[in-house]
């Protein structure tokens, strides 16, 4: 299970520890500071008086906290003394590397506007398909633009939707159902004319459509659970056909 | 006797009432195919499978389905990690990193189709071991459990969070630690269980429920993995099978004391708290190397280095079982997922569970051994296909079928931010070699270990000795210390002297 690391990944490893133990030791002790607002030696509420030190809500948070303190120092020192502080600022000490930065950088562009922008505004089954459009045309070859590319065209339709409709009133829109379809049909066409002689890019299309269809509807016909965004332009349409129309056909 | 009768009978009822049902088998010839599906295919894992399922299954059909489903898909998962193992030496699990040592040397003679046999045969005898020890030892320390209190709840969860903080650590043990403190900190997010005090909620009303388990579950496992796969790679040149794939009894007969051994070991392994099935394939393989006469042939293609690491990681599920539904403590990152499912669906593993679940837990286990077992002998070349699958092309689906089941677990938007926020932090602990299973038993422990800490010290009085006033809660307390004081430098060198002395 374990694989002995060579002194540089170590090395790099130790520079990354340093920083870690840096963050780690920031974030606990403002929670540190946070848990005193919990009421820790017998506090009074509305002149009643709470528990005693040992029942209080504070005493385990307390503990937590000074532990992951205590261990963030500990980290801190493992990575000083095995060169971590001496490399801190240099990229090449931290183990910097574009390729992998660029990679990461427009996944979590992807995953953070399909979940924070699309995902609770636009129809599901739409934004879905993009997602996988983009992820799978952007990713398979490892294709630096590719990459971009998928990430622009899933981040165009979130950030339209994120500022058009930020309010969870406004939700129930379409006109960002609209220009997703657009911008997922676009792609689609995009890839389709890159696909020859690749056949993982030919099947794309009927992935993006097949998966987050059959998912949604049996979730929402099959296990009868709530689903995003029911009103979105095509799954008001799905739902609408499903009770008016099919199921009438085996309920009578 | 009139217990173990009565236990048999219990277990014949629920066994027959399951395999009388038509659904059952569509359930668990759905979740075994696909948790095969997920292990063969390098990049998804078996707690990745169960996680997922958990969202899917978890809360949306009768309790006996869902665990049919999230049994039968974990079972299946393990196996499945076999598969290019042997046929590209890429392990398609964590848990099956020790197979690949000697099945691809195999697969490279032209014996591999030998091996698929061998190591389905294997899963099967390993998985059986597992359930039968299941089935005793629940019920042995069920009883034994009826003594278990407060203080000695919470040294459990704590012990457990620092076991697998000290043996999922890939890198620093002090990391492990630090990855179990997150979680417990992330438990304790929301309405304190004993006096209703909100905190670390700023002033957000979702924060006052605290963390829901299955979009941490997801964050956790599901989210890094999508990240970390979603990379171009050159599916490597896979060994050719040729003839039909099939158990070699003869083999089997001569390396049953191994198949044997192995199964001990796994579930053993399995049984300590947090620690999954990838130590356990370890642990076993090390030990066959030391003690078999082969020894120095592990490596190079031995059946016995096969068969010593699959059996036990197959033997490790029903080892992991044990804690999770004695002592609500899982024992290994697939039974975390395993047990967000319980939480879900309303039920407390711990000496308060209805017996008639783990009877069903038990059936459900052995029918889906047998399916895994079927499965692995008639359909391994479907298997095969799916291999060639590349990963960029199955992750996506896999994010789609991970905010879904997020949504509609908890049924908000909120959930899926936490999962985002809880999936980027997962990434960035996996590049520091942070492990992420002790961060996911600590927001599952967390909760526990709170409030019987606290009630500890409410029924004493703030006496801080309640914890050290019991026999169990004493070797209890002495096991946390041992642990801990383990890792001291000064410590580890007495050892290391005192154990050069004795060699």
């Amino acid at each position: 299970m374990q694989q002995d690391p060579t002194s540089e990944d170590l090395s790099v490893l130790r520079t990354r520890d340093f920083w870690a133990a840096l963050v780690l030791m920031v974030v606990s002790a403002f929670f540190l500071w946070r848990t005193f607002d919990i009421p820790l030696w017998g506090g009074n509420r509305a002149g009643v008086a709470s528990a005693s030190w040992y029942n209080s809500a504070a005493i385990v948070p307390l503990g937590i906290f000074s532990a992951l303190l205590i261990l963030s120092i500990v980290l801190l020192v493992i990575a000083i003394k095995a060169g971590g502080a001496k490399q801190a600022l240099s990229a090449v000490g931290i183990g910097w590397d574009r390729a992998e930065a660029l990679r990461f950088t427009t996944i979590g562009v992807i995953l953070f506007f399909y979940v924070a922008g699309l995902v609770p505004r636009v129809d599901f089954i739409a934004c879905s398909g993009l997602l996988i459009t983009a992820l799978i045309f952007g990713f398979h070859k490892g294709h630096s633009k590719r990459m971009i590319l998928a990430a622009v065209v899933l981040a165009l339709p979130g950030l339209y939707a994120f500022i058009a409709h930020l309010p969870q009133a406004e939700w129930g829109a379409h006109d960002d159902d609209v220009v997703t379809l657009v911008v997922w049909a676009g792609l689609t066409v995009w890839v389709m004319a890159k696909s020859q002689g690749d056949r993982v890019l030919r099947i794309i299309p009927l992935l993006a459509v097949l998966a987050p269809l059959l998912l949604v509807c049996a979730m929402a016909f099959g296990f009868r659970q709530n689903v995003p965004n029911r009103g979105g332009i095509i799954f008001s349409q799905i739902e609408y056909h499903y009770y008016v129309t099919l199921r009438p056909l085996w309920r009578s | 006797m009139d217990f173990v009768l009565t236990q048999l009978s219990g277990f014949g009822g629920a066994f027959y009432e399951l395999a009388a049902d038509p659904l059952t088998y569509v359930y668990l010839i759905t979740s075994v195919f696909l948790g095969i599906t997920f292990g063969a295919l390098p990049g998804l894992t078996a707690t990745l499978a169960v996680t997922i399922l958990t969202g899917f299954f978890g809360n949306k059909i009768p309790l006996d389905y869902s665990l049919i489903a999230l049994l039968g898909a974990y079972v299946g998962a393990i196996y499945g990690g076999s598969y290019p193992s042997i046929l590209l030496n890429i392990p398609g699990t964590a848990a099956s990193a020790a197979t690949a040592m000697d099945g691809y040397p195999l697969a490279q003679k032209g014996r591999g189709g030998e091996a698929l046999g061998l190591t389905t045969t294997a899963s099967f005898v390993g998985t059986l071991i597992g359930t039968i020890a299941l089935l005793v030892f629940v019920w042995v320390l069920l009883l034994l459990s009826k003594n278990i209190a407060s203080p000695e709840k919470a040294l459990l969860a704590l012990f457990g969070i620092l076991l697998s903080g000290t043996l999922m650590s890939e890198d620093l043990v002090v990391k492990g630690w630090i990855a179990g403190l997150i979680g417990l900190a992330m438990a304790m997010v929301g309405l304190d269980p004993l006096l209703s005090e909100p905190r670390y909620t700023f002033g957000w009303s979702y924060m006052l429920s605290g963390f829901q388990v299955v979009p941490v579950l997801m964050g956790a496992f599901a989210v890094p993995q999508i990240i970390e796969g979603m990379r171009h790679m050159e599916i490597g040149k896979m060994a050719q099978v040729t003839g039909r794939i099939l158990p070699n009894l003869k083999t089997v007969r001569r390396y049953l004391p191994t198949i044997t051994r192995s199964g001990v070991i796994g579930t053993g392994v399995g049984a300590l708290p947090g620690v999954g099935e990838d130590v356990a394939g370890w642990v076993s393989y090390g030990v066959g190397k030391t003690v078999s006469k082969e020894g120095h042939k592990f490596g190079k293609g031995s059946l016995e280095g096969l068969l010593s690491s699959e059996t036990a990681n197959n033997a490790c599920i029903g080892g992991a079982l044990i804690p999770l539904l004695v002592l609500g403590i899982p024992g290994s990152p697939p039974a975390a997922a395993l047990m967000g499912a319980f939480k879900i669906n309303n039920i407390i593993p711990g000496p308060t569970i209805d017996p008639d679940i783990i009877l069903r837990v038990v059936a459900i286990m052995l029918m889906a051994s047998f399916t895994m077992f079927l499965m692995g002998l008639f359909t391994a070349r479907i298997f095969m296909k799916i291999l060639r699958i590349p990963q960029v092309v199955f992750l996506p689906i896999v994010m789609v079928l991970t905010t879904i089941g997020s949504f509609s677990v908890g049924g908000g938007i909120n959930d899926l931010y936490l999962m985002l926020g809880v999936g980027f932090v997962a990434y960035f602990m996996n590049l520091l070699k942070f492990p992420i299973a002790p961060l996911v038993i600590g927001v599952i422990l967390g909760g526990l270990f709170d409030e019987t800490f606290r009630r500890s010290l409410l029924i004493s009085g703030g006496d801080i000795f309640v914890f050290a006033s019991r026999p169990v809660a004493s070797v209890l307390l002495m096991l946390n210390i041992a642990l801990v004081m383990s890792q001291f430098p000064f410590i580890k060198r007495v050892f290391s002297r005192l154990f050069r002395k004795i060699a």
